[in-house]
């Protein structure tokens, strides 16, 4: 594993930039540490380039914020919940899971 | 981390992207833990990742000090006056220039210290920091005392810092807000005539940006 981020991971700009409070990322919950986690090794170990990642994760929060805009009053999910959304999409796309493995279909 | 800001609404902290604010409800972070956990136990009984490397890699993205571009906006300016000029007057334009922002709508503001005054940068409230060009806050920085006394006693502070000031010396504290970001443009050291952009770039250190210390001369 790389012992230092990767500057197209860490530095994301716009609507996909991670989280941050005067530079330290905002984790809310342990799940979203693990979620961030699991996509950036995955990546690290080849089995996807970051903008594949990166392109869902941009339409997923396109999306919500299209939605947002219809509806203000709603509550919508946060930037991890689009993370998972988009980790389970490139997951499926690159064969490394198929879907009916995948826990969202399970715990749903 | 962030839950001894009891602050978290004041108009330092007040966080234009709406992801710094937790959404999921507690019944929708247990579904959440649940579905994440289920992936990594399918990811790890396929033999690809390991808890352990999990943790590793979120501590190495936590603790990334990041670029030192702060640095490199210094040396510009001592090289360039028409850049120098420019990041006087608009910092954020000037530093975009070289790439660099990430800054969620707040302003960057670049003061210039010369033998008569000396700035310093704090924020009183928090710890409002210009991460994109300084990286993470050092603890100090977030530290109360460090954030009361510079306003008291902003001598006292650069005196344990290391550096004694001219009583001549004029020294001006910066306090950084949500709105606008401060960074200290420090005097170029003596004897740095020869040198190219990139090696007085590797002179600047953070805390000559943040300003309570000066950047030394380079020793032979």
């Amino acid at each position: 594993m790389k012992q230092t981020p990767d500057r197209t991971i860490s530095n994301m700009e716009g609507d996909s930039a991670l989280p941050r409070k005067s530079g330290e990322l905002v984790f809310h919950d342990a799940w979203e540490r693990r979620a961030f986690a699991l996509a950036v090794v995955l990546c690290e170990q080849g089995h996807y380039q970051w903008d594949e990642f990166r392109d869902h994760l941009i339409a997923e929060i396109g999306a919500a914020d299209a939605a947002k805009a219809e509806s203000p009053d709603t509550s919508f999910p946060g930037y991890y919940e689009h993370w998972l959304a988009s980790f389970e999409k490139v997951l499926i796309e690159k064969g490394i899971c198929t879907p009916d493995q995948l826990p969202s279909k399970t715990t749903k | 981390m962030s839950s001894d800001h009891s602050h978290g609404n004041s108009a330092h902290d007040a966080p234009p992207n709406p992801y710094l604010e937790k959404q999921a409800s507690p019944e929708q972070t247990e579904v959440l833990e649940k579905r994440v956990q289920a992936l990594e136990s399918l990811l790890v009984a396929k033999g690809l990742v390991t808890s352990e490397t999990l943790d590793k890699l979120v501590e190495t993205y936590e603790n990334d000090l990041g670029p030192t571009n702060g640095a490199k906006v210094i040396a510009k300016a001592w090289v360039d006056p028409a850049y120098k000029e420019r990041l006087l007057k608009d910092a954020t334009a000037a530093i975009g220039e070289l790439g660099f922002s990430g800054l969620q709508g707040e302003h960057m503001v670049v003061v210039e210290n010369t033998p008569d005054t000396h700035n310093m940068v704090v924020c009183t409230l928090c710890s409002c920091y210009p991460w994109p060009v300084l990286g993470l806050p050092p603890a100090w920085f977030k530290d109360a005392a460090y954030r009361s006394r510079s306003v008291v006693d902003p001598r006292g502070v650069l005196r344990d810092f290391g550096l004694e000031l001219d009583k001549s010396t004029a020294v001006k504290v910066w306090d950084s807000s949500a709105e606008i970001r401060y960074m200290v443009l420090p005097e170029r050291p003596a004897g740095t005539e020869g040198m190219s952009e990139e090696e007085l770039t590797a002179l600047v250190s953070r805390d000559s940006m943040i300003g309570v210390t000066k950047v030394g001369s380079p020793t032979a």
